[in-house]
């Protein structure tokens, strides 16, 4: 049972009787008179256990777009139920409004709607709602806890979607390139045309040529149906905040971009998250739209707090991809655990696969190094040169290893990172 | 979904709940009511003849009544007097605290036969006729142990003692037994320095145990001689037994605070009050808890939260800004800058990755036209030893190298 602000008000008016006329007695009238009234009014509010509760959620949202959360509530007593209900989120869902007040007469449903705005990715829950259902008087209230569970996915926001227009354009000015333009952007034999002025002569199929009596070139376009597998590290590496983003959260980032792009590009993506064994893995064969899917294998992903075992990656990727591929290793620079994680692994994958390790910087490690004005400030300009001198010398380490590097901050490190990419289609390294 | 199960379940639940404050509180009650329950109370006073401890009265009260004296403790004036009025009767009072008045004193004094009084207040000897008046404490050893007196009196209890050891407070009277020698007053603590003051002028003499004109009152100035830890040194036992035992009641009386007489009829404040105030009171707080368990009700169990770990990425860099400056450190922290600030004018200058630092020196003395030898100086020999040298040769060095990447 639960008293209500009014049993309080009225508990409180009892001043008047217990001053005019002092003594034992009126507080004991006065206290009985409290007791039955809040006996009668709980007994006479409709039974929060005889109330039906449906939610309809939508499966998932989006970080930074909201959604609804709609409860129907169904009174089955025969009483009117004047309840309040809530719904009890966990804090990050950004409930706005998750305590409401129903009146709902007997025998009919209303529906409650509770707006969330998540704040955080990754699946979010609900475990009860609470009905407080208080008698005519508004003094007593009845309160259940009722089990109903329910599971909100949040997927990544996916910002650097922003930038894909950008490289897409890019990438079709690689597509149907005539050898005229660039030549050697591409080394798939693409197609016949005439000859235009302006263009290579190298180019002319003289084969062709002679068949056509006309002068015909030949054209290129970059290959396509080349494989690209995404590792995202999850190990603790990636639990560093890095301007108040994890650097898993910017990893996601860039791996959705990188994804698409490769995806419109015409090559095979194979997407696997991965600390000691493995947390999701996507593959742009199977059936529906890549993007929906990774979103949906990337949403749980959390930082686990142990050490990433990198020797069992080349079995991974051989087991996403068994051929030539573009491996994407998107993990972190700081010195201690990749030379004894990542380094040692580096060759096996090497041999087989183009390699390209992609790290957030920090731009604070900037910040600090500039900052000489005081002593206390000077000894952190120094620590920060030695870990950014660390940083380049790991980075040279990998790309003596024969792995490619990119080190951007975290706005900048999706767009480099397709850059790369790019880059490494027009120059027929795929 | 929405199954609220039965009464039953819920009332289960809760109970399962609340189940391990229930038992914290009986535990509480418990050891509360422990607590409350009057045990057999030991007495711990100082001079109780029911004290068995050391600092208790115990031994001369128990030897006094195995003489066959009978032994009466009194817990209050109107006891005492009542046991001195019914027959020949020794007082002894003992009221360290001073609870009693002066006319209290004297009451009690000439109602008894013989009074005894245990180092008494200056205040409460005003309105005794015998003249006693306090000297002063008596003083003690360089080690803080009390010395030997001899009686040196004619009173027969003293002389029959003979000599006793103990601290206490020396009194002037007609009779000074025990007599000791106090410094002057003005001569800063009284303790310790009595051997070279005894041949002063205005040095005082005072007894320990002093007796009236009268010969009934005697002031007991070391009434630590009683105690059970003291009463079998040198004489201690026969001045106690003679001083006490001389009539065949003793009335033993330690004044608490409720002998306390007070001066004149007060008002008790609380009878102003109109009488709805405490009834009133009383209800307010039975609305207070009413009004706590009003607000104190939460809608439902807490969602838990899943927190994510908060790991800043710069945080091991600043770990080893710390530990540079922690372990003063310079030359580790000018050799990093330097390093880094040759690297980066090397890439600047397109000088090769291998190139020795001379060279890039070099480059750089090319580039921006400034003396070789002054900027090798600055760069490469120049070690800062103190926190202020670093900060001055950190700045320099990365104006150099803005000068080198801005042009």
């Amino acid at each position: 049972m639960v008293i209500t602000g009014r049993f309080v008000l009225l508990a409180l008016l009892g001043v008047v009787p217990v001053i005019l006329f002092p003594g034992a007695t009126p507080i004991l009238l006065w206290a009985t008179l409290l007791a039955v009234l809040a006996a009668v009014d709980a007994a006479l509010a409709a039974s929060p256990r005889r109330v039906g509760i449906v939610r309809t959620l939508p499966d998932s949202v989006r970080l930074g777009e909201e959604c609804t959360s709609a409860l129907v509530l169904r009174n089955d007593t025969a009483r009117r139920l004047r309840a309040t209900v809530r719904e009890a989120w966990q804090p990050s869902a950004g409930a706005r409004d998750p305590e409401q007040r129903v009146v709902i007469p007997p025998g009919e449903s209303r529906r409650m709607s509770v707006l969330l705005q998540p704040s955080r990715r990754g699946i979010l829950r609900v475990g009860t709602v609470t009905i407080r259902s208080s008698g005519p008087l508004g003094m007593a209230a009845r309160q259940l806890a009722v089990p109903a569970p329910g599971v909100l996915r949040v997927l990544p926001p996916f910002n650097s979607k922003r930038h894909l227009p950008s490289k897409l354009r890019r990438l079709r000015e690689l597509d149907g390139q005539s050898a005229v333009q660039i030549r050697g952007a591409g080394t798939e034999f693409d197609s016949l045309r005439d000859y235009v002025r302006g263009d290579d002569v190298r180019s002319i199929d003289w084969r062709a040529t002679a068949r056509r009596r006309d002068t015909v070139v030949r054209t290129w376009r970059p290959e396509r149906d080349r494989r690209v597998v995404v590792v995202l590290d999850t190990s603790r590496t990636s639990a560093a905040r890095v301007l108040d983003e994890p650097r898993l959260d910017t990893g996601i980032e860039a791996a959705l971009l990188l994804s698409v792009l490769a995806e419109r590009g015409g090559d095979k993506v194979h997407f696997l998250a991965f600390d000691r064994r493995l947390r999701a893995r996507v593959d742009s064969t199977a059936k529906g739209n890549l993007l929906s899917s990774l979103v949906t294998a990337m949403a749980p992903l959390e930082a686990e707090l142990i050490e990433a075992d990198w020797s069992r990656v080349p079995a991974q990727v051989r087991a996403a991809s068994a051929h030539r591929s573009l491996v994407v290793l998107l993990t972190s620079l700081d010195a201690g655990a990749v030379e004894e994680g990542l380094l040692p692994a580096l060759p096996g994958l090497t041999e087989r696969h183009v390699v390209l390790v992609a790290s957030v910087r920090d731009p604070r490690l900037e910040e600090m190094r500039g900052d000489r004005t005081t002593a206390a400030a000077t000894f952190r300009a120094a620590a920060a040169e030695r870990a950014l001198l660390d940083r380049a010398a790991v980075a040279q380490q990998i790309r003596l290893l024969g792995a490619e590097v990119v080190d951007a901050v975290p706005s900048e490190l999706p767009p480099q990172l397709a850059d790369a990419y790019i880059r490494l289609k027009a120059a027929g390294r795929l | 979904m929405g199954d609220g199960g039965s009464a039953l379940r819920t009332a289960r639940t809760r109970a399962r709940r609340v189940l391990p404050l229930l038992v914290g509180a009986l535990v509480l009650a418990l050891v509360l009511l422990v607590n409350l329950i009057p045990g057999p109370e030991e007495d711990d006073r100082p001079l109780s003849p029911g004290n068995p401890g050391p600092a208790g009265a115990m031994a001369v009260t128990e030897v006094l009544s195995a003489e066959g004296i009978d032994v009466v403790r009194a817990t209050s004036s109107e006891d005492a007097l009542d046991a001195l009025s019914a027959g020949p009767a020794t007082l002894f009072l003992n009221d360290p605290r001073q609870y009693l008045s002066a006319d209290q004193v004297a009451e009690l004094a000439s109602a008894s036969d013989r009074a005894v009084l245990a180092a008494p207040g200056d205040r409460q000897l005003s309105e005794l006729a015998d003249g006693f008046a306090v000297v002063g404490p008596a003083p003690v050893g360089l080690a803080g142990d009390a010395p030997t007196v001899a009686a040196q009196c004619a009173d027969p209890d003293a002389t029959a003692a003979g000599r006793i050891t103990v601290a206490g407070t020396a009194y002037a009277g007609s009779t000074e037994c025990f007599a000791v020698e106090l410094p002057a007053a003005a001569d800063g603590p009284a303790g310790g320095d009595t051997d070279q003051d005894t041949d002063q002028d205005d040095a005082r003499t005072g007894g320990l145990y002093v007796t009236g004109s009268s010969g009934r009152v005697s002031v007991l100035g070391a009434p630590e001689l009683l105690s059970n830890a003291s009463i079998t040194e040198e004489g201690h036992a026969a001045l106690a037994l003679r001083a006490l035992g001389s009539s065949p009641t003793l009335v033993w009386y330690e004044p608490t605070g409720a002998d306390i007489v007070s001066v004149g009829e007060g008002i008790d404040p609380l009878t102003l009050l109109p009488p709805w105030v405490n009834p009133l009171l009383l209800w307010l707080l039975a609305c207070a808890v009413l009004a706590m368990l009003w607000r104190g009700r939460r809608l439902g169990p807490l969602a838990a939260e899943p927190l994510p770990v908060v790991v800043r990425a710069a945080e091991t860099a600043e770990g080893r800004a710390r530990l540079y400056q922690d372990a003063r450190s310079v030359d580790h922290a000018a050799r990093n800058l330097r390093a880094a600030t040759l690297a980066r004018m090397a890439r600047r200058l397109r000088v090769d990755r291998s190139a020795s630092p001379l060279e890039v020196v070099d480059a750089a003395a090319r580039h921006t036209g400034r003396p070789r030898v002054e900027l090798e100086q600055r760069l490469l020999h120049h070690t800062p030893t103190s926190h202020r040298d670093l900060v001055h040769w950190a700045q320099e060095i990365l104006d150099l190298e803005k000068e080198i990447t801005s042009s």
